[in-house]
């Protein structure tokens, strides 16, 4: 879906063409790319979290990092009002079951991010009480690793979710349509930033902290 | 004085690293024995601190102790002696019973209930002997050296729909189980999971409330949701592997979790440390102290209805986190301290970065004051709630600024300074009447005196060495490696297989940032260790809970729960 | 011929305004249910507390101050609205309906002295006021003897 924003009182350009004049005033979509629009833009995270990954996911929900850019600050107590579930933490065998009611509570559309080591794997808890990994007993939309991911990756995390919501086809009527959603192939992050990432050739030494230094000061500043 | 009372014979002694006495008494006598510890003799050993099991069935080392195959340990502290005592009773692997002492210490409750689950030694005369740790339908005890440790080695987790059915019913709460009535002549009472997953329990925590309208009637917490066995997790990682697993017993900790593990681990080895070494780990450790005690305040503000202060604490929560991260490399879990000495020395220009953060914080912590603790509503809602007296804290085993804020001036810093503590100048703020408005004031306080001791870390950083010049420093220094081929084969040895620690048995305790934090540790004379047994701080003070709460409405319980200031993952490890 | 008496002429326009209003909600809740997605799980029909199962009914016996209040609500709330009743008449009735009120308003008020004074708005009860360091001890006048012999078992090791 196309769309862009200009102030409120810019007079027209001179020259300006009738086209866009219609596109500065008028936004045209398909019903389907106007609802993932409408989705993506505004996902209910759950207010659910298991063990050190949830400090950091309530870390990017509060400023500095600040989810409300994305259009899901509003964090839900109850399942049935929420879009997104965001399994942070290891997900222990007694708490198993726990994790599946409150799934099957969810309504749909309903997506859930996998945040963490111990909820992609089990991570480095291969241990009698931890289940490796939460897509054993549930269907996960984005596997966000590290352990635990900083901020900015459960937040590129989410940004991957919206893509794919942004792009998914979801039958509109459980009467019309083949049933089930249709994705797109999920895109190969390696690939994508394989050239940012081949473009590093100094690497700052972390015996000094010089640069780091500068870029929190700046930043603060 | 013991042997006055009981005679000789009753006991076997048993030198341990760390110099705590150590007794082993028989099965008979622990009633009597613990009861005089408690009671009868001068300075009393008021304090339960530790009750653990240790499986001795593929020990080795174990010349000059009784014959035993499980072994219940109880650890007591006396805090007018400032003194340990651990008492061992060894029991035979087809007669694990053993009398239990909830009469004695209230606190043994749930410890017992940990020993049962992880080991499978009945306690008789426990009220209410359950799995605490562990799902109602687990079999086994999996701290049994024979119980598979891998979740590989136990098969694929299936979730199917009727197992999903007996797991909830199993989770499902039972008032009459607990003697509850499920009404009186005027009303029924009703029955309110707050459960596993709920914003005010602070993590995966479930307690179950008999309500009365909006007073709680009774309570009974529930654990064991996360539960990540760090404990058999030491036994299958060497000792320096284990170091990661340490950073997330308590999360918010970070690095403040290394410590006892490592000091205990360098005192069974007999590595001392330089100078350098011991600042740079104070500084970090304040450092966290810091960070939890600003999580603290800001989640406790949130559940008292204060919006702000969450937002202002994770941003001056990213301020400290840029100078641990700055020299650590990583914000939660840097796990960088190291079996004699650390990781890395700190980088150029770190006095800049702390000085930073150290002029920062005083006004910040002043604006935490104006707008937190001295706001009506705030006081309104804390002052005189949920109050405990000092003996009950002690009963109940509770340590830290809970402790403190009934007026105890009890600190490990101060008292049984580790790692170059006695050399720092700081105060120890107490409370006086140990309700959740004191509990609160203490842990500011606390964070005004961690920024103090940053501060002189920053001024008198001594130089040194990183790593201590031993021979069991893991990993030893690079530099050396390159020249000769003793320190080669000691560093491929070191690194790959790890380091082989001499046998024997540590305990040692630090003022962690929920309470005292001590890791007991026992090696066999092996690359792994052969038994870990991590004391929490806020393991026993959910046991309080139901104590405080009787009679309290859910508001004051919600307050409550939030000035406890606990980690699940201090709780369950 | 007055066919139609006046009540039915008046009245005929409420009749198409509630049908159509019964129309439109029945034609909301019909298209959401053809449009939206049905997903019925295992737990999906349950109530929701916190991820586990929830013991007991949701019609109990609760305790009778939430009653209480929700009477007190509907006799002052209905002292407002004869107030305003009031109000609205009192220009062209003058003093005495002004005199009324205020006599009506007394009654209510020394209703509300009465209640205050006999502990009817406490809405914390007995257990509140309990003196500190009297853990487990119920009072008397609620009547829990057996309670607190229940107390006393588990008063050592309660958890």
């Amino acid at each position: 879906m196309e769309w862009s924003l200009s102030k409120v009182n810019t007079p027209p350009a001179e020259d300006e063409r009738f086209s866009d004049a219609v596109r500065r005033n008028i936004v045209m979509a398909k019903l389907e790319d106007l609802v993932s629009w409408g989705r993506k833009n505004s996902l209910w995270p759950f207010n659910f979290g298991l063990s050190c990954c949830y400090v950091e996911m309530t870390t990017a929900f509060t400023s500095p990092y600040d989810i409300a850019r994305f259009g899901a600050e509003v964090l839900r107590g109850s399942p049935r009002q929420a879009d997104v579930i965001v399994i942070s933490g290891t997900v222990f065998r007694k708490m198993a079951p726990v994790i599946r009611r409150l799934y099957d509570q969810m309504m749909e559309p309903r997506y859930v991010i996998s945040m963490g080591s111990c909820a992609n794997s089990g991570g480095m808890y291969d241990i009698y009480s931890v289940v490796q990994g939460v897509d054993t007993f549930m269907p996960v939309d984005v596997y966000v690793p590290g352990c635990p991911p900083r901020p900015d990756a459960f937040l590129e995390g989410l940004i991957m979710l919206q893509e794919a919501i942004g792009t998914e086809r979801r039958p509109l009527s459980w009467t019309i349509g083949t049933g089930g959603v249709e994705r797109p192939a999920a895109p190969s992050m390696r690939d994508r930033k394989r050239n940012d990432r081949m473009r590093t050739r100094e690497l700052r030494d972390p015996n000094k902290l010089e640069g780091y230094l500068d870029h929190r000061l700046g930043k603060r500043g | 004085m013991l042997f006055e009372q009981f005679g000789e014979a009753a006991f076997v002694g048993q030198s341990t690293v760390d110099r705590i006495p150590t007794l082993w008494i028989g099965r008979g006598d622990t009633h009597r024995i613990l009861r005089y510890l408690k009671y009868e003799i001068t300075q009393p050993y008021k304090c339960l601190y530790d009750l653990t099991a240790i499986d001795e069935r593929v020990r080795k080392h174990r010349r000059g102790q009784p014959d035993s195959d499980f072994t219940v340990v109880y650890h007591l502290l006396s805090y007018e002696r400032n003194a340990d005592i651990r008492l061992k009773v060894a029991l035979n692997r087809n007669d694990l019973k053993l009398s239990s002492i909830t009469d004695i210490w209230p606190a043994a409750n749930w410890y017992e209930c940990e020993v049962w689950d992880m080991f499978g030694v009945v306690f008789d005369g426990h009220p209410a002997l359950r799995r605490i740790l562990l799902p109602p339908t687990w079999e086994g005890h999996p701290l049994r050296k024979d119980h598979p440790a891998r979740a590989t080695e136990m098969g694929i987790f299936k979730l199917p729909d009727k197992q999903q059915e007996i797991e909830q019913d199993a989770l499902e709460f039972d008032p009459s189980w607990w003697g509850m009535h499920p009404g009186d002549e005027d009303t029924d009472f009703m029955f309110l999971n707050l459960g596993p997953n709920h914003p005010s329990v602070h993590g995966v925590f479930r307690i179950v409330l008999q309500l009365d309208g909006e007073e709680v009637v009774d309570c009974v917490p529930d654990i064991g949701y996360h539960h990540r066995g760090a404990e058999k997790m030491g036994e299958r990682q060497s000792w320096h592997t284990f170091i990661p697993y340490t950073d997330r017993i308590d999360y918010l900790g970070g690095v403040m979790n290394n410590l006892p593990y490592v000091l205990a681990v360098e005192k069974l080895a007999g590595i001392e440390v330089s100078e350098r070494v011991e600042t740079i780990r104070i500084m970090l450790v304040e450092c966290f102290r810091i960070m939890s005690h600003l999580l603290f305040l800001g989640t406790m503000a949130q559940d008292l209805g204060q919006m702000s202060p969450v937002f202002y604490m994770f941003a001056d929560r990213e301020r400290v986190y840029d100078v641990t991260a700055g020299i650590m490399g990583e914000r939660m879990h840097p796990n960088w301290f190291r079996i004699g000495g650390l990781v890395d020395d700190l980088p150029e220009g770190w006095e800049a970065l702390v000085r930073e953060m150290v002029d920062y914080f005083p006004a910040r912590l002043a604006k935490y004051e104006k707008i937190m603790l001295n706001n009506g509503l705030i006081r309104e809602r804390t002052v005189g709630i949920a109050r405990y007296t000092l003996d009950e804290a002690i009963d109940w085993g509770v340590t830290g600024p809970g402790l403190r804020a009934c007026g105890l001036h009890w600190d490990f810093r101060k008292d049984r300074p580790y790692s170059g503590y006695e050399r720092f100048d700081f105060d120890i703020p107490t409370g006086t009447n140990g309700d959740c408005y004191d509990r609160i004031i203490v842990r500011f306080e606390e964070m005004r005196q961690s920024l103090r001791i940053i501060e002189q870390c920053l001024n008198h950083m001594p130089e040194g060495p990183i790593k201590a010049h031993h021979p069991l420093t893991t990993p030893p220094p690079k530099e050396r490696t390159l020249h000769d081929i003793e320190t080669l084969i000691t560093h491929f040895l070191n690194v790959s297989w790890g380091p082989v620690i001499p046998a024997g048995e540590c305990s040692v305790g630090i003022e962690a940032t929920k309470g005292n934090n001590s890791y007991y540790l026992i090696s066999d004379g092996s690359t792994m260790p052969y038994r870990v047994r991590i004391r929490t701080p806020s393991f026993p003070h959910l046991q309080m809970i139901p104590l405080i709460a009787r009679g309290l409405m859910v508001q004051d319980l919600i307050a409550l729960l939030g000035s406890i200031d606990f980690v699940m993952a201090d709780v369950d490890r | 011929m007055n066919g139609a008496s006046p009540s039915t002429n008046v009245f005929w326009p409420l009749a198409v305004l509630f049908g159509a209003a019964v129309l439109l909600v029945a034609l909301v809740v019909l298209l959401s249910w053809l449009i939206g997605p049905h997903h019925n799980d295992q737990a999906t029909q349950t109530p929701f507390e916190s991820g586990v199962k929830s013991y007991g009914d949701a019609r109990y016996r609760f305790p009778v101050k939430f009653y209480m209040i929700a009477m007190f609500f509907v006799i002052f709330d209905l002292e407002s609205v004869f107030l305003y009743a009031g109000a609205i008449a009192l220009r062209r009735v003058g003093w005495s309906s002004y005199y009324e009120m205020v006599v009506f308003v007394g009654i209510l008020a020394a209703a509300l002295a009465y209640l205050w004074k006999s502990g009817a708005l406490e809405f914390a009860t007995y257990r509140w006021r309990q003196p500190f360091g009297q853990r487990g001890i119920w009072d008397e006048r609620r009547g829990f003897h057996h309670h607190a012999h229940h107390n006393e078992h588990n008063s050592e090791q309660p958890g």
